[in-house]
């Protein structure tokens, strides 16, 4: 029995089991639909909600992979290496780095920017480097991805301020050769700087020893443990806290420390700069004396040079005079010379009349020679003769002789000898004596010979006279002829002589010559010396300007050594104050908050859990009310069925267990599929919007959130759960008698509008109808409307999201600001130079008008709040007008600046929550804070701003203002390119330091809310996927449970188009009720979302313009209609026979 | 004899998975002009199958139908309902009114559509609903209903008034007043009524009765002196 019985109940279960299933297959569209709501609702939820911690997530993933820096300290004097090490000892402190920055000015091409040059870390804020490479030596540098410059290009920076870039860096110019991005800035954002005007274009990264400092500007730290914990979230901002704190304390150790060091620096450096003074004034001293002495030394050598020159010139006097004596001397040889050679000359001349003379005359005595040589001849042929004569005399008297020989013969011979030895001249003499000498002959013989005798004595006698003649003769002649030989002889000796003398004379020229010569070397030595002497004069002239040079350099030097003497005193005394003025050094230390966009990031993350704390609410709601409306569906349609099973006993919980399951199985399917698509795709995509502003964020991680998924699914599941059991409740309450019939038809009701006589009779029956279809299903009615509603809503803060906040730069400078732009004054601008710029500003034509203006950063407090804002003053306030429009938002009532009190922006006063005629506090802790009226609260966007008149500015800070800017309008026909060349034209003139355009700040402000337009994408599909997903839904229900009435037209002879119509008359009329209450909707959830998105620094509109509504509104419309279109298809497929079959 | 309403050789077959299923198998049947016809036959013998063929809900897959010398088989879906709305008046078993229209209202819808209306107003005096004009179907009883169905039907002025099972969710009482409305309006109207039933007991008040069986016709009774509803009992 209980075998059978729990085999029964098995088979009940396999029974009920199959019902459940054959339920979902006979009805798939249903379960779809509850799975896809449910699904969609899931996806949102958990999907904008995990957006939050994936941003966070994906932010954390590229901080920890580029080892973004914790901890930020920075220190007035610098931080030392000491600081560093002693940082990282810190307890918690994971690392710690000294790192380098400055700021630069760099001239772009027609504007000046402000350029932030880092050094290169090696262990934490790792650069990423897009394009080229990492700088590696001196002179190179990786420029910022998002300026302009291009690898290669040449960077030459200037020193912002009065100190020298060199003080700073090694180098001027750099090279970029690299392009990246800093995990320091996570968008387009730079930050600000004291340099130039104040905004920092771009970054430069250049190696750590490009900078030529002392000490590190920085120190950054790495926290234990921080990158473990995730970004943005408590518990790694509590961990970072703490470290915080810890070196805090550390950063005031360190400071006194430095202090200390600094003092015993400067002590040090000071007893050393003492030292050198008194070295240096040793020193002066010294070079002094030894300036003296060498003055001294030099007029000393020149008097010896005078004297020298002197002597010099005494010299040359003598050597003149010797000179002079040398060339009479000369002269008188040369006058000698001429005298010698006029008497050789002279003697030549005799020489030659002697000569000729001699010549005439030798003949003759050569002929007179020869004449008398001839006659000596003749003579000595006569003596001969008269020898011969004499001979035979002889003979005869050697004959007589013979005869007397007895004696004579001897005389013979003697006489014979005789004869020989006289020349033939002699003879005549010879034989004469010969002749004569023959005498003893005996008597006649004697008398013969005696005769004979004396004829040869007479010839003898007679050759005697001859040889006597002959022999003077011949002597004569040979006295003659030597006489001629002599005189020849004389002659030649003459001509010796002369030719000696000549050639004694020839020689004497060159003698003279040469002495000459050397006279004349003499006058030029003499000369030479002459110039030497002037050199020397000259010489002496110039030491002496020298001197009388040196010893003013040497009475300057003496005035400037004292005076540097006592200029280092000064200093020293200087230096000895300072001393005493060295304060403690102070540290600030940071976290990653003094990252630029770090903050926004972390707030925008915020932003989307608050987005996603609502938003999926909707989706929510209307995923429940959908699962409610198809489960009260189903259990309506099962009224038989679900009597049937309680007729059979099953029990309420066995019964509602089916659609319980039913509910289950769809919703736990929807959240699955919703789960799994929603926290991947949406975060994604809402990542990837955020992506476009944080543009280095190198991933998008979003990995499955499984607290959110439980939350979504489990939110869906009592949704779906409550509504099918709320659903079931009353069904299951009934008798099973009551539910096997059935149910009573709905009663038809009047509605109120048929109340309303006049409308309703002139409505066409068929409207009536709707109208009363429309109120008879009141859950449909509802939810379509919500539907509806939800989707245009959610469309219209798509939409008006994009209004808001695009059209705030167009509200702030179309309606607010209407001022095109404003110059910038130097801070050293003189009056003059304000003139000529205004002088240029009136000459312009495309100028319209412009005002003085003064624009400071202040800081206003109230109570506890405190709000940087810029003080705004007007130099003319009638103008003001013409400049600014102050009004409220909401009532457009205009205000007037006043000399009361002033007029604040609308944000500021509500971040301040001041109101208008509240007294605010301008922040100065100088002099204490100034206390200001309110008198009006204006609209405004963008920044903070609190206006005054002059008048006021001077009775709250007692001076008057000084005017720091110029506001300009330009002209209405002036085009934006011509108002920047006359900022150019502006910028060239003296006193001008920049000028700002409105129309680029709005073109800036555009460009950043670009991101937006993917959210706006993403709303507007969602609200594309809700509304289809609700009105199919509630249009199958609609048709099913109308499948009688439609069917029943249908026999009546209605096309498929008025069928249809019937439906879509009401559909229409929803989707209008519904995109009604989408507006107001909308408009709250709009309000509700900017407020949540709005940053501190900007008012984003309210406002949600015109054709967002029709946008809204033509899309919703066509959603609507495209579900029709597809209901269409269903209607049709309606078959008539429905209308043939009892009511179930 | 011309018949008004003529059926030849009709055969309606459906499809249910591999089953064919005859429906009608072959109907042959004509009704005059003016006459009040009923189709009687037990459950599944074809009734509803002649029914929709008649009323344009349907076509049929083999043979011809003609009404007033029309072949409405040929008939392309638009012609049918064009058929259905000018040519058919139709009577529900569950009176299929609109229920949140008034009776006024539900018999204004089908007028809406109608090329020569009758007045709604008279219409449903006429079928005695003179006081009820603006009461919702649910304040009606089933004969009101009825009533409101009929007055629905009639108030187009229909070549045909078809009527299906209209007494079948009625009392009695009810059941006979309605019958005796249809065969009022046949009668005084001229109007050609034919009226699906399973009560055979309905015949007598007919002037043709055609049997069906089977998908097919088993008998076609002409009934020269119909009596009124009131004698006859069941």
């Amino acid at each position: 029995m209980e075998k059978t019985v729990k085999k029964a109940g098995r088979k009940v279960k396999k029974a009920t089991r199959k019902d459940f299933y054959m339920e979902i297959r006979k009805s798939p569209g249903r379960f779809l639909s509850i799975l896809f709501i449910v699904a969609l609702g899931v996806a949102f939820f958990s999907g904008i909600r995990a957006s939050e911690p994936d941003m966070r997530l994906s932010g954390d993933s590229y901080f920890d992979e580029s080892g973004l820096m914790d901890i930020k300290a920075v220190c007035t004097y610098g931080v030392t290496k000491e600081d560093v090490r002693a940082m990282e000892r810190a307890d918690g402190v994971a690392l710690a780095e000294g790192a380098y920055s400055a700021d630069f000015l760099y001239s772009a091409k027609d504007e000046q920017q402000v350029l932030h040059v880092m050094s290169l870390q090696e262990k934490m804020n790792r650069v990423t480097v897009s394009k080229g490479r990492l700088p590696k030596k001196s002179g190179e540098c990786l420029a910022d991805d998002n300026s302009e410059f291009k690898i290669g290009d040449r960077v030459e920076l200037r020193s912002g301020t009065d100190d020298d870039i060199s003080d700073t860096l090694k180098t001027d110019t750099f090279e970029v050769v690299g392009l990246g991005n800093s995990p320091c800035y996570l968008s387009y954002g730079r930050g600000s700087s004291t340099v130039g005007d104040g905004s920092i274009q771009a970054f430069l990264i250049v190696p750590e020893d490009t900078f030529d400092m002392d000490v590190f500007t920085e120190v950054y730290l790495k926290v234990e443990g921080a990158e473990d914990l995730l970004a943005f979230t408590d518990a790694y901002d509590d961990r970072i806290e703490e470290v915080l704190t810890r070196v805090e304390d550390l950063a005031d150790e360190r400071a006194a420390v430095r202090k200390d060091s600094l003092m015993d620096e400067a002590g040090e450096k000071l007893a050393e700069a003492k030292e050198e003074l008194e070295e240096g004034k040793e020193e002066a001293r010294k070079e002094l004396a030894d300036a003296e002495e060498k003055i001294a030394d030099a007029e000393r050598q020149l008097a010896d040079a005078r004297v020298q020159i002197e002597d010099g010139r005494k010299q040359i006097a003598d050597a003149r005079s010797t000179l002079y004596s040398k060339q009479k001397e000369l002269d008188s040889a040369r006058a000698e010379y001429r005298l010698g050679l006029a008497q050789l000359n002279e003697g030549k001349t005799a020489y030659e009349s002697g000569l000729s003379q001699f010549e005439a005359a030798r003949p003759d005595a050569e002929a007179q020679i020869a004449a008398g040589r001839q006659q000596l001849d003749g003579l000595q042929a006569q003596i001969a003769a008269d020898e011969q004569t004499y001979q035979a005399v002889l003979g005869q008297i050697a004959a007589i002789k013979a005869q007397i020989e007895a004696i004579q013969g001897q005389a013979q011979r003697t006489a014979e000898d005789l004869e020989e030895d006289n020349p033939p001249g002699d003879t005549e003499e010879g034989d004469r004596p010969g002749d004569s000498e023959d005498g003893d002959i005996p008597a006649e013989l004697l008398s013969q010979l005696a005769e004979l005798e004396q004829t040869a004595q007479m010839l003898a006698m007679k050759i005697e006279g001859q040889r006597q003649a002959y022999a003077s003769g011949t002597a004569e002649l040979d006295a003659s002829q030597k006489q001629l030989a002599a005189t020849a002889a004389q002659l030649a000796a003459t001509k010796a002589q002369l030719s000696a003398a000549e050639s004694e004379l020839a020689s004497v020229p060159a003698k003279l010559s040469s002495g000459q010569k050397q006279i004349n070397a003499g006058w030029s030595e003499i000369k030479e010396q002459e110039a030497k002497l002037t050199d020397g004069e000259a010489e002496i002239v110039s030491n002496e300007a020298k001197l009388a040079d040196a010893k003013q350099e040497y009475e300057e030097g003496k005035a400037e050594a004292e005076a540097e003497i006592a200029d280092g005193e000064e200093k020293i005394a200087q230096a000895e104050a300072d001393i005493a003025d060295i304060g403690l050094p102070k540290w600030y230390v940071y976290d990653r908050s003094t990252l630029i966009e770090y903050s926004g990031f972390g707030e925008n993350a915020e932003r989307l859990g608050a987005i996603g704390r609502v938003f999926p609410v909707l989706f929510f709601l209307v995923a429940a009310l959908i699962s409610l409306t198809s489960m009260t569906r189903m259990v309506e349609e099962q009224r038989t069925s679900i009597g049937t099973m309680k007729a059979l006993g099953y029990g309420k919980g066995a019964i509602a267990s089916k659609y319980i399951g039913y509910a289950l199985l769809a919703t736990a399917g929807g959240s699955i599929l919703g789960v799994l698509t929603g926290e991947k795709i949406l975060p994604y995509i809402i990542v990837y919007a955020y992506g476009i502003l944080y543009q280095h964020l190198p991933r998008i991680l979003v990995p499955y959130d499984w607290g959110y998924a439980a939350m979504a699914s489990g939110a869906a599941m009592f949704c779906t759960i409550f509504a099918t059991v709320m659903a079931c409740y009353r069904e299951l309450d009934a008798q099973p008698a009551v539910l096997m019939r059935p149910p009573a038809p709905k009663n038809g009701r009047r509605v109120f509008l048929e109340r309303v006589g006049i409308i309703w009779r002139h409505l066409n029956f068929t409207w009536k109808s709707t109208i009363r279809n429309l109120m008879r299903y009141k859950k449909r009615f509802f939810m379509t409307i919500f539907g509806i509603g939800g989707c245009m809503a959610l469309m219209l803060v798509g939409f008006g999201l994009k209004d808001s906040c695009y059209e705030i730069a167009k509200l702030q400078f179309a309606e607010i600001q209407f001022y095109d732009g404003s110059i910038y004054l130097e801070e050293d601008v003189t009056g003059e130079q304000v003139e000529a710029l205004k002088d240029e500003l009136n000459g312009e034509e495309q100028v319209s008008r412009y005002m003085d203006a003064d624009m400071q950063n202040i800081t206003l407090v109230n109570g506890k709040k405190e709000r940087a804002a810029y003080a705004c003053v007007f130099g003319t306030v009638k103008d003001i007008p013409e400049f600014v429009d102050f009004h409220d938002r909401k009532t457009k009532e205009r205000y007037e600046l006043s000399d009361d009190g002033v007029i604040v922006s609308e944000k500021t006063a509500k971040l301040l929550e001041a109101e208008a005629g509240d007294t605010i506090e301008i922040k100065d802790e100088e002099n204490g804070n100034k206390k200001v009226k309110i008198t009006q609260i204006c609209e405004n966007y963008m920044g903070h701003y609190i206006y005054f008149t002059p008048r006021c500015y001077e009775s709250v800070y007692g001076e008057k203002p000084e005017y720091n800017s110029i506001l300009f309008k330009a002209a209405d026909s002036a085009k934006n390119a011509q108002m920047e060349q006359v900022g150019r034209d502006i910028l060239k003139k003296d006193g001008a330091l920049s000028v700002s355009y409105t129309h680029d700040i709005e073109k800036q402000l555009d460009d950043m809310l670009r991101s937006l337009n993917l959210v706006i994408v993403v709303l507007i599909i969602s609200a594309g996927m809700l509304a289809f997903v609700v009105l199919y839904n509630l249009n199958t229900v609609n048709i099913a449970e109308r499948k009688r009435e439609l069917a029943t037209l249908k026999v009546l002879g209605f096309y498929n188009m008025e069928v249809a119509e019937y439906v879509y008359r009401e559909n229409i009329l929803l989707t209008f009720l519904g995109a009604v209450v989408g507006v107001v909707l909308g408009k709250f959830l709009h309000l509700f979302i900017i407020e949540t998105v709005e940053v501190d620094s900007a008012m984003f509109g309210r406002n949600i313009n015109l054709p967002s509504f029709v946008y809204s509104l033509v899309l919703t419309v066509a959603f609507s209609l495209m579900i029709n279109g597809v209901m269409y298809f269903k209607l049709k497929k309606i078959d008539m026979v429905e209308s043939l079959k009892s009511i179930e | 004899m011309d018949g008004f309403v003529t059926l030849e050789d009709v055969k309606k077959r459906y499809r249910m998975g591999e089953v064919e299923i005859m429906a009608a198998d072959g109907i042959d049947f004509e009704i005059s002009r003016g006459e009040f016809a009923v189709v009687v036959g037990p459950s599944g013998a074809g009734k509803t199958t002649v029914l929709n063929i008649l009323g344009g809900m349907d076509t049929a897959s083999e043979g011809r139908v003609t009404v007033d010398g029309q072949d409405i088989t040929s008939y392309s879906q638009k012609r049918l309902t064009a058929y259905r709305r000018d040519d058919i008046g139709f009577v529900f078993q569950f009176y299929n009114l609109i229920p949140n229209l008034t009776a006024l209202e539900n018999v204004e819808l089908a007028l809406q559509i109608c090329k020569d209306p009758m007045d709604a107003r008279e219409v449903l005096t006429e079928v005695g609903l003179g006081e009820r004009l603006d009461n919702f179907p649910a304040q009606l009883s089933g004969g009101e209903q009825q009533r409101v169905s009929i007055a629905r039907a009639l108030a187009k002025n229909p070549k045909i008034l078809l009527c299906d099972e209209p007494t079948g969710a009625l009392d009695y009482n009810t059941g006979k007043a309605i019958l005796k409305l249809l065969q009022d309006t046949c009668r005084i109207k001229g109007m050609t009524v034919i009226l699906i039933t399973h009560n055979s007991a309905i015949a007598p008040m007919a002037d043709r009765v055609i049997k069906i069986k089977n998908g097919r016709v088993s008998d076609i009774l002409r009934n020269r002196h119909p009596v009124p509803v009131e004698t006859i009992e069941w």
